[in-house]
């Protein structure tokens, strides 16, 4: 249940808690999902033995895959204290996206069309279930804004 | 794809998906109280220890698949999860699939499904 406190707090925090708040845990996630790319990289090729997990723990990158996990966790906890959860799992499956690009930079992976579309397509299914959690707990639903910074976040 | 990548996205989604319903499995159970009496109960179940398992063996499954395989290519395909939890939820937990939450399941499978064809051709 909401109290007034809650209501309060969301209204202080406003549009830009929002939007920071939803851009780290992107970007949590964005870091986690390219940290375990470097991971697997510099333990190839992967086996099922001892030897390929010493390799993959044998990098700074599986670390820094854990730490962005931790701050992923809380930046979600914190979120989740006033937004709805169906706008904060759409922002947290976004990340697709910001990897997909950093994918790009970083690797020199080819941004083919199956890939826009495939991701374009998944991205509106996401938007979809978002929508559909916010219908499902209409009592658990914080204040505007934060459907606002679904909004943003998206950019629709 | 090689058969090797195909098997390591379904041990994959296989794992995430016992993780996550053996953790709400772990949650939602009544008997277990409040506070640190919860978390000693859950301890004292073997749920949570199955989700833990599951996740710590999904961590290492998904880091192998991604070395096989573009990482922009591998998030895409990944997706799937969010499907596979939501069906399963519907089965085991009596979740409702709303219309919504079809279109949405049809959606993200539909563009996995573009990648993953693509990505096999």
């Amino acid at each position: 249940m909401q109290t007034d406190s809650m209501k309060t707090d969301g209204m202080t925090r406003g549009k830009s808690f929002y939007f920071f708040g939803f851009l780290i845990l992107v970007a949590f996630d964005t870091v986690v999902q390219l940290s375990f790319k470097y991971a697997g990289n510099h333990a190839f090729p992967p086996e099922a033995n001892w030897a390929w997990i010493v390799r993959v723990f044998g990098h700074p990158w599986i670390y820094l895959a854990v730490i962005g996990y931790v701050g992923n966790f809380f930046t979600w906890m914190t979120l989740l204290k006033h937004a709805p959860i169906g706008p904060a799992f759409a922002v947290t499956h976004l990340e697709v996206v910001s990897v997909m690009l950093f994918s790009v930079w970083l690797f020199q992976e080819p941004l083919t069309w199956p890939k826009v579309i495939g991701a374009a397509v998944i991205v509106l299914g996401i938007i979809c279930l978002a929508f559909a959690e916010s219908g499902a707990h209409p009592e658990g639903d914080a204040p505007t804004e934060a459907k606002a910074a679904l909004g943003v976040a998206a950019g629709s | 794809m090689s058969p090797l990548v195909v098997t390591l996205w379904l041990l994959n989604v296989t794992l995430d998906t016992v993780g996550q319903l053996s953790f709400k499995a772990a949650a939602s159970d009544p008997a277990a109280g409040d506070g640190l009496a919860r978390w000693r109960y859950m301890a004292s179940r073997p749920w949570i220890w199955v989700g833990l398992i599951s996740y710590v063996a999904e961590f290492l499954v998904w880091i192998a698949f991604l070395s096989l395989i573009d990482l922009s290519e591998g998030v895409l395909l990944g997706s799937i999860n969010i499907v596979v939890v939501m069906i399963a939820g519907r089965i085991l937990f009596r979740e409702k699939l709303t219309p919504l939450r079809v279109t949405g399941i049809l959606l993200v499978t539909a563009g996995v499904a573009i990648v993953g064809i693509a990505g096999a051709g």
